[in-house]
């Protein structure tokens, strides 16, 4: 069973692997992507995956069979277990509880080369529905506090396989970076009665300088104090706390602002890794009134030095403004 | 002139430096080889290719900036904060920003070029941390920088120049991850009225079994919840807030166990690159009762995924206890 600890200082929670016995050996070697001859997540290849979870599918084909558009699996070697009690404990000055969780790969296309920069609109939607629909499946398991649905795109960004697929892990904790957007979110409420997201918001529109892109319900955009380079967020313009809620219509204005998002992305950048990430308020704890929920898009072009982890201060060598022009204008020479 | 920009939802301060003019191109490579083909500007010999010193250690007779110096500290020569002009800080709206004034300088660890810390002769470890104390004392002359820190990346990949050196930061603000220890230390310390990090030094050296090395005055262990495999701290046993303010006769215990704990480091990952930062409490005296400094030593094994940024909740393969085992069973000159 893996393990969560607490660090006493941070109070930030980390899951130890520690089954998996790694030696110092095991860390000596770069490890490219395993690029076997058989992708576990090419159709005709289920068999190399555990059983899906839920799949969309043309009628008349099986689960676990060929025939499916987007498919949903556990992962096999998950960070979390889905069965067990958390048995929290302390030891000395030390927290633990057990690494209780789910942990699952949503593929999003049966097309090994795809990616969110060529979907057609009908399967990037559907690749949004599966998160929705797998995010309320298991906000209904009371022992998680927190769900996240997030891509690793390319191994630089920590992808072992290139098929186009992304994750989800459901935490019995809420991690310590949502926590402290909650918590300066509640802050920010305390004192303005506003949400900190929805005044961000209005200011990014009513400059203009820093947006990427719009529509009738999202806006792209890159945040003011951006810690990477084209660091990117999509958010809802209308007040809206939890990403469960999201409705069909929304679904599809999410679908065509993210494609046009990784796609300006993936053309200015020269198709580098990149992560993103949702995040919602806590499951079963709705943050009505301060919390907004938002996607962060991360391209992963730097390295992130000793002053950077140590100091939790980021170095930034790409303002906002300039990258938002960069990502808006493929002419924009700097 | 830079700038330090503020989230205003994580507080957490970012420098924003487009002078350094970036092109999407540039970013492109993500490895970048050190090149050690040309001239190093920190080899002995090579001063005129670097700013000016602000301290050297040197022989007798000889002049600055020339040849002579064992341990020698110069200003960063693309710094990202500098000492010149005002905060100027200002609000933009909902955003807060202010100039990134600051110190950026480079310690040059030792006039040969392919000295390293676990390699070099403990004299010369001890004066490294010399050079360190003299130089913060001196900084922490102006009232302007809240916090600093000593910075070592080492390896292909986190520097671009192999010569042993490592970099010495002075903010004017206290940066987000030391709030972050200082509040929790702060809490844990109005609950008991202890210091937290001593009484994990007392746990640590009761249970044994995350414990690295320790001499008289230190002790290196693997954390508790190590965010990543085979990271470890050293800590003084004793209370002390401030690094700048060691003892003498704790200078050398102090480069004994940092010198001891990169020599196990070296033999269990050889040639492994590696992170260092060492974390002093603010410069004021609020924060004595309940921050001890600490150096946090992190070899880069693992790749940081999506999720770990995304929710600052980390995933390490290795427990501790045996990252710990292997690091002090192995067998070190």
């Amino acid at each position: 069973m893996p393990q969560l600890r607490k660090d006493p200082v941070t109070k930030r929670w980390v899951i130890l692997l520690h089954e998996q016995k790694k030696l110092p050996a095991d860390f000596k070697i770069e490890h490219a992507p395993k690029q076997t001859n058989k992708c576990p997540f090419c159709p005709g290849n289920e068999n190399m995956t555990p059983f899906e979870l839920m799949s969309y599918r043309s009628e008349n084909t099986l689960p676990n069979e060929p025939g499916w558009q987007v498919r949903v699996i556990p992962n096999r070697f998950p960070a979390l277990q889905i069965e067990g009690d958390l048995d929290r404990m302390g030891l000395g000055v030390y927290d633990m509880m057990n690494g209780v969780g789910a942990h699952e790969v949503i593929i999003e296309s049966p097309n090994h080369e795809d990616g969110f920069h060529n979907y057609s609109s009908e399967q990037i939607s559907r690749v949004l529905h599966t998160y929705v629909e797998r995010y309320r499946d298991l906000s209904r398991d009371r022992r998680f506090r927190y769900i996240l649905v997030f891509k690793n795109n390319g191994s630089a960004a920590g992808a072992s396989l290139d098929h186009p697929h992304s994750q989800l892990i459901a935490t019995p904790i809420i991690p310590k970076r949502v926590m402290e957007e909650l918590e300066g979110a509640k802050t920010y409420y305390y004192y303005k009665e506003r949400c900190v997201f929805c005044d961000i918001i209005r200011q990014e529109l009513s400059q203009g300088e820093r947006i990427i892109h719009e529509n009738e319900s999202f806006v792209a955009f890159e945040p003011f104090a951006s810690r990477f380079p084209f660091e990117t967020w999509i958010a809802p313009k209308d007040h809206k706390d939890c990403f469960g809620d999201i409705d069909k219509g929304e679904i599809d204005g999410l679908a065509d602002i993210m494609q046009a998002t990784i796609k300006k992305l993936i053309k200015t950048l020269d198709n580098p890794p990149f992560n993103f990430i949702i995040h919602t308020s806590p499951c079963g704890e709705h943050c009505t009134d301060y919390f907004h929920w938002h996607i962060e898009i991360m391209p992963r072009v730097t390295k992130i030095a000793g002053f950077e982890w140590g100091s939790g201060f980021y170095l930034n060598h790409m303002s906002p403004e300039r990258a938002a022009r960069f990502l808006i204008n493929p002419n924009y020479k700097g | 002139m830079p700038q330090l920009r503020k989230d205003p939802i994580l507080k957490q301060w970012v420098i924003i430096s487009p002078e350094r003019g970036k092109r999407p191109s540039d970013y492109k490579k993500t490895i970048e080889e050190p090149d050690d083909s040309a001239e190093c500007p920190f080899c002995e010999g090579k001063e005129h290719l670097t700013p000016n010193e602000t301290l050297s250690f040197r022989t007798a007779g000889t002049d600055a900036n020339k040849k002579g110096w064992w341990v020698r500290i110069i200003p960063d020569s693309e710094p990202i904060l500098r000492p010149e002009g005002e905060p100027g800080r200002e609000g933009f709206g909902m955003f807060d920003a202010m100039n990134s004034i600051g110190v950026h300088e480079v310690v040059i660890e030792s006039p040969n070029h392919n000295s390293r810390i676990h390699n070099a002769t403990n004299d010369q470890v001890r004066e490294i941390i010399w050079a360190y104390k003299q130089r913060l004392l001196e900084i922490k002359k102006n009232p302007s920088y809240k916090h600093f820190m000593v910075v070592k990346n080492s390896g292909a990949g986190l520097s671009n120049f192999t010569h042993s050196h490592s970099h010495i930061i002075a903010t004017p603000i206290i940066p987000k991850r030391v709030e972050e220890e200082i509040e929790g230390a702060r809490e844990y310390y109005h609950y008991h009225d202890r210091c937290l990090f001593c009484d994990i030094v007392k746990q640590e050296q009761k249970d044994q079994m995350r414990l690295v090395y320790e001499n008289d005055q230190f002790i290196v262990f693997c954390p508790f919840a190590s965010r990543f495999p085979f990271e470890m701290q050293i800590m003084p046993k004793s209370h002390q807030p401030f690094f700048e303010m060691i003892e003498n006769n704790l200078v050398q215990t102090f480069a004994d166990a940092l010198q001891n704990t990169l020599k196990r480091q070296e033999a269990v990952l050889p040639g492994q690159p590696y992170n260092m930062v060492l974390h002093t409490s603010p410069c004021s005296d609020s924060y004595k009762d309940f921050y001890h400094w600490h150096v946090e030593i992190i070899p880069k094994l693992t790749k940081v995924a999506g999720f770990e940024w995304g929710s600052g909740f980390y995933i390490n393969p290795t427990t501790p206890e045996d990252a710990a085992k292997a690091l002090r069973d192995i067998a070190i000159k």
